[in-house]
């Protein structure tokens, strides 16, 4: 029995060619069964996420076992010529290494990104239940999972926020920890301050507050965030209350200034307060930092710590190939 | 016997410390802070119930014993409270301050070698002493929260976030939460040794103590109060907790 990988991922085809590979979550299962009844084929998985889309198989004898599933996938989607000249195959050994670096997030498009443990897991849970998979890609998942995990304990891969919204609401969890207690305010209702505020959520954040030049705009967005919508005279008053500002309005000059701070600092009981300005122009006063309870982050400072946090995933390749060849060595895995 | 008690439990802080900060400094919690510290505080319990067995009361009877109480105070504290608030990098830089306190306990003249039983043990006295130097471990550990507090807060402000101890830190909040909780409980131990010192009978040569008690005392009233009814910035409450604490250590020029 030969194991196999045939996949392409957003490295090898663009994301025209992988929707059209793409399978839905609810028919994962369903995509495994069918390859698995092709007769060159004894089992299989198949994975499908936003950046890639793989076909992990078990087969007696590996040609064959390709040709039927090009000759499946063609009927299914594109051109078999299209097909093929965007994906890629590994065989054996090659195979159980290449599924060890997905799970340990080396081949997402974020470097050591964790969505993508969950997203294999999923996968293979819906092939077994599916009954297309047996002991060779049994005990393939299993031991990637087991090295995927090691690899994220052992090394740093997952460590540090690497896109801005991340290392906001990361340095929001550092400020105030579990965010159940913090409310946060969005000084204009641009996409990146959705998004952040979205993660703030996601994190816990008790209330949102929307404010923006045109309230209607502010309104749309406090309703698809459960949120309260503010008129944008009086974000003053709401300043009081919260402890999280995001700031990404359009303004051409500073919105916050220290004075404003100042005029609440009695009210707040000197609270610490986190500013999060996302705008450029930036809309709060460098001043504004300057006050003692006050911790303010532009995009440029945002960046360079996301940045610095890839930079040393990077770094860390090395040590989580290493792990993952140290692992594989251990034991013969069944069709390597 | 007793102050080799001591010395083990001194050792024992130092190698809990300086474990603690080297995992701190390779990015990683030692999980065995807490173990370490309650060795620590195991070896100075032996330690204060033979010196106590000697003096057939509280063992305050010198500097070395009063110092060697205040770091017990100060491990019993950091256990009790330093999990329960999740902060228990407070063992991290609770073990240097008993070190120091315990090293210069063991410094020949500190601790007497032949202890006496204390004559005239009064209740109120024995109330007093114990619960005012329980009031300085939970003080001390507020200071200590406050430093941690603002070496966080100067991490935060000059957005260098990449050190292991950054990572270990608790946050922001749970810290000041900490904090005013400690000195909440300090103020209440401190009241009471006040008020069981009023009863305690005492001579004119004890003036100059009640004197400095009763500033110190004033003093951590005034930062309650301020804290509670104006409110203070993390920065300005743990600047004033951790120089009170020092100025709250004249008191012990005085016994």
């Amino acid at each position: 029995m030969e194991l196999l990988c045939i996949g392409l991922n957003h490295k090898t085809a663009p994301v025209e060619i992988r929707e059209c590979f793409a399978v839905g979550n609810h028919r994962l299962g369903e995509a495994a069964r069918e390859i698995h009844t092709l007769a060159a084929v004894s089992e299989a998985v198949v994975i499908s996420t936003c950046n890639r889309t793989e076909f992990y198989l078990a087969a007696d004898s590996s040609t064959e076992a390709v040709a039927a599933l090009e000759s499946h996938l063609a009927g299914k989607t594109v051109s078999a010529g299209v097909a093929s000249a965007h994906f890629y195959r590994f065989e054996k050994h090659h195979a159980a290494r290449h599924l060890c670096r997905v799970v340990s997030g080396l081949d997402s498009m974020m470097l050591g990104e964790t969505e993508i443990f969950g997203q294999v897991k999923q996968s293979y849970q819906a092939a077994l239940d599916a009954g297309s998979t047996a002991l060779v890609l049994n005990r393939l998942f299993q031991r990637a999972f087991a090295i995927g995990k090691k690899v994220r304990t052992e090394t740093s891969i997952q460590e540090g926020a690497t896109s801005v919204g991340n290392v906001a609401v990361d340095l929001a969890g550092k400020i105030f920890g579990h965010l159940g207690k913090s409310e946060v305010m969005i000084l204009g209702a641009g996409e990146m301050s959705r998004i952040t505020a979205q993660s703030l959520v996601s994190r816990g954040a008790r209330s949102i507050f929307v404010t923006n030049r045109s309230f209607e705009r502010a309104e749309q967005l406090a309703a698809e965030m459960n949120g309260m919508a503010v008129r944008f005279d009086d974000w003053q008053e709401v300043l009081e209350r919260v402890d999280i500002v995001i700031a990404s309005t359009g303004a051409p000059h500073a919105i916050v200034h220290r004075e404003h701070v100042e005029q609440v600092r009695r009210a707040r009981k000197f609270r610490p307060l986190f500013f999060i300005d996302i705008a450029v122009p930036r809309d709060i006063d460098p001043a504004v930092g300057e006050i003692e309870e006050v911790y303010l982050y532009d995009i440029d400072t945002l960046e360079q710590i996301a940045s610095a946090a890839r930079v040393k995933r990077q770094r860390q390749i090395e040590e989580c190939e290493r792990i993952i060849e140290r692992e594989l060595a251990k034991q013969a895995l069944p069709g390597t | 016997m007793d102050r080799w008690l001591l010395i083990a439990s001194t050792l024992l802080a130092f190698i809990g410390g300086a474990w603690g900060i080297l995992s701190v400094h390779r990015g990683h919690r030692s999980r065995w802070t807490t173990a370490w510290m309650l060795g620590v505080l195991l070896c100075q319990f032996g330690f204060l119930a033979l010196r106590g067995e000697q003096r057939a009361a509280c063992p305050l009877g010198d500097r070395g014993e009063i110092l060697a109480f205040l770091s017990w105070s100060l491990t019993l504290f950091y256990l009790i409270i330093g999990p329960a608030y999740r902060i228990s990098l407070l063992g991290v830089f609770t073990a240097p301050v008993v070190v120091i306190f315990q090293s210069i306990a063991l410094i020949p003249g500190m601790l007497s070698p032949n202890p006496q039983p204390l004559a005239g043990a009064n209740p109120w006295h024995e109330t007093h002493a114990a619960t005012s130097v329980l009031a300085y471990g939970a003080l001390a550990l507020a200071a200590v929260a406050g430093v941690m507090f603002m070496v966080l807060d100067k991490q935060l402000k000059s957005h260098h976030l990449t050190s292991g101890l950054f990572r270990n830190l608790p946050p922001v909040r749970e810290l000041l939460v900490s904090l005013k909780r400690l000195l909440w409980t300090g103020g209440v131990l401190l009241t009471t040794g006040v008020i069981a010192g009023i009863f305690m009978p005492h001579d004119a040569s004890a003036i100059g103590h009640w004197i400095a008690a009763w500033v110190v005392w004033a003093c951590y009233a005034l930062l309650l109060g301020v804290m509670t009814f104006r409110g203070l910035t993390g920065r300005r409450l743990s600047i004033a907790t951790v120089a009170l604490f020092f100025l709250s250590l004249a008191v012990f020029a005085f016994i």
